[in-house]
């Protein structure tokens, strides 16, 4: 009997308890902080067959750290991000499991607009190409990062190359070609298309790579008549117009994306056009 | 041989009748039911996750299965007193080795092909909500389970191997975890000690460690899981070699087990 009643008593006391107590746990105060992982060539012979897992956790440990900073930040907490350590973890999680995508997306999210860290992020990126060969989203952000926050273009046109190889995808094609011109290097460029081109199994997609590359000819064609300019006359040219003049451009070559060629401060070939449509007005 | 079968039917059936046994598998099926939900942690890769966890969990579940199998097998009969009774009838201690071990095999195999088949259903779930940019080669996934299944059946025979020196559960239950463990790093370690970083180790240590390596099972090499997660081509080569490696190794355990066993002093 008295057994009966003090086992009731302690189910009373848990339903009496238990709502406050799980209400305590939702809102005690918790440390923020990413914590220690030990260093890969550790846990790689520590953990044995299960490396890919402990690559996810480490992962997500450090998904669920940021996004209590943001959380926390939405509540106009803010705490300073551990970013070193966040990346050390990362780099941890890709030498456990060098095929963990969620790694590499995360760097490239958090480690270059927040962190302007692109040069590392591309490190890491570089060392994921070698695994994720069939993956086409690595050397596009690394080909964003060289060109949109390294202002890179020679090795963002390689990266573009890469991803529009892997993908096939017409849009990353020209990118490539894109940052070939930036870079001052068309005729890869050119080549490249033209590769893409004789590849493309879809008669628009084909359309979208001729056009594409009849203009950085078109282009390439005028920075060659620069070249000369400057080799007989010892100084660039301001305007298009004066290689017209003296005869080394036969007729102004067409702009297929409708934009009109002209020459920057630095004689290199710009159209106001910026090789896309709609855009000739700017 | 006759002998021989009716330990293995008798250790078979008394694996399957055991509670502790059931409740693990229990445990085990509500792991796979939680792998969905685990997986959509994931931002990029729900798919490979889910073969991840499938395969962990798999792995898991038969190192514990494995271990208290491998473990408890013999030192059971002796403390119930069956040993006795049943080497007094005409069976040899080898057939009776041979038994055990063989219904600790077949329930291993049969256990990995059971959850493998589960995680085959939660893997088809999960890829068909969330399909990733790569496909699911199941033929990777299976040889992964089953190589993972080869493992511990080699784990078995080393804890059978340590059953039959011991009278006691600890000792081969202890021993066997730390040649698992210490078989699953040795790879690493190896790789470690020659590359660069290992020349400026002494020369003895690293034929000490160089010797242990060549010594205790590799478990390393059964380990298909990236070729199963991210369908990579499992290397024929490497199915080869592991296949022959675990035959040669499993029998010469076996081999050993069987001679200490004969050679035992049983009250």
């Amino acid at each position: 009997m008295i057994c009966r009643l003090l086992f009731i008593a302690f189910v009373v006391g848990y339903c009496a308890c238990i709502v406050p107590f799980a209400s305590y746990l939702k809102n005690r105060p918790v440390a923020v902080k990413l914590g220690y992982v030990p260093s890969a060539e550790v846990l790689k012979v520590a953990v044995g067959d299960q490396k890919l897992l402990v690559s996810q956790v480490a992962v997500v440990k450090v998904l669920v750290y940021f996004g209590t900073l943001v959380e926390n930040f939405n509540k106009k907490i803010i705490l300073p991000p551990e970013y070193l350590n966040m990346y050390k973890t990362l780099q941890t999680a890709v030498k456990l499991d060098p095929y963990n995508n969620d790694a590499y997306y995360f760097a490239q999210a958090a480690f270059t607009w927040e962190v302007g860290r692109a040069e590392e992020v591309n490190l890491m990126l570089d060392y994921g190409m070698k695994y994720r060969s069939w993956d086409y989203m690595l050397p596009f952000f690394a080909g964003f990062n060289a060109a949109y926050f390294l202002k890179q273009y020679e090795p963002a046109s390689r990266y573009m190359h890469k991803a529009a190889e892997i993908s096939g995808n017409p849009l990353l094609a020209n990118l490539a070609a894109r940052y070939y011109y930036e870079s001052n290097k068309s005729e890869p460029g050119i080549q490249f298309l033209e590769m893409m081109e004789k590849g493309a199994r879809d008669e628009k997609t084909r359309d979208l790579y001729r056009l594409r590359r009849t203009a950085l000819q078109a282009a390439q064609h005028i920075q060659t008549a620069v070249s000369q300019f400057k080799e007989r006359n010892g100084r660039l040219p301001g305007r298009i117009d004066e290689l017209l003049g003296q005869g080394i451009l036969k007729k102004m070559p067409i702009d297929p994306y409708g934009g009109q060629f002209y020459l920057d401060n630095s004689g290199t070939v710009r159209t106001t056009s910026k090789f896309a449509f709609g855009e000739h007005n700017q | 041989m006759n002998n021989f079968r009716v330990i293995f039917e008798v250790t078979l059936k008394s694996l399957i009748r055991d509670r502790l046994l059931q409740v693990l598998l229990a445990c085990a099926l509500f792991i796979f039911l939680v792998v969905p939900a685990l997986s959509l942690f994931s931002m990029r890769q729900v798919q490979e996750l889910s073969v991840t966890l499938s395969l962990s969990a798999i792995s898991i579940i038969l190192l514990v299965l494995t271990v208290i199998l491998g473990s408890s097998s013999i030192w059971r009969d002796i403390e119930r007193r069956y040993l006795a009774s049943v080497l007094g009838l005409p069976v040899s201690r080898t057939s009776y080795i041979m038994g055990k071990f063989f219904g600790i095999v077949t329930f291993i195999m049969v256990g990995s092909i059971l959850l493998g088949l589960v995680a085959t259903v939660v893997i088809a779930l999960v890829s068909s909500q969330y399909p990733s940019d790569i496909p699911v080669r199941w033929l990777y996934i299976w040889a992964a389970i089953l190589m993972d299944g080869f493992k511990y059946v080699l784990v078995a025979a080393v804890a059978l191997l340590f059953s039959a020196v011991s009278t006691s559960f600890y000792l081969p239950f202890i021993a066997t975890l730390v040649v698992y463990f210490c078989g699953s790093a040795s790879q690493g370690v190896y790789e470690y000690i020659t590359s660069d970083y290992g020349k400026t180790m002494s020369a003895m240590t690293r034929n000490l460690i160089s010797s242990i390596y060549y010594l205790i099972p590799n478990f390393a090499a059964f380990d298909f899981k990236v070729q199963a997660v991210y369908p990579l081509a499992v290397p024929f080569q490497g199915l080869l070699f592991t296949g022959v490696y675990f035959l040669i190794y499993t029998g010469m355990v076996l081999m050993i087990a069987v001679w200490v066993f004969n050679r035992r002093e049983l009250a």
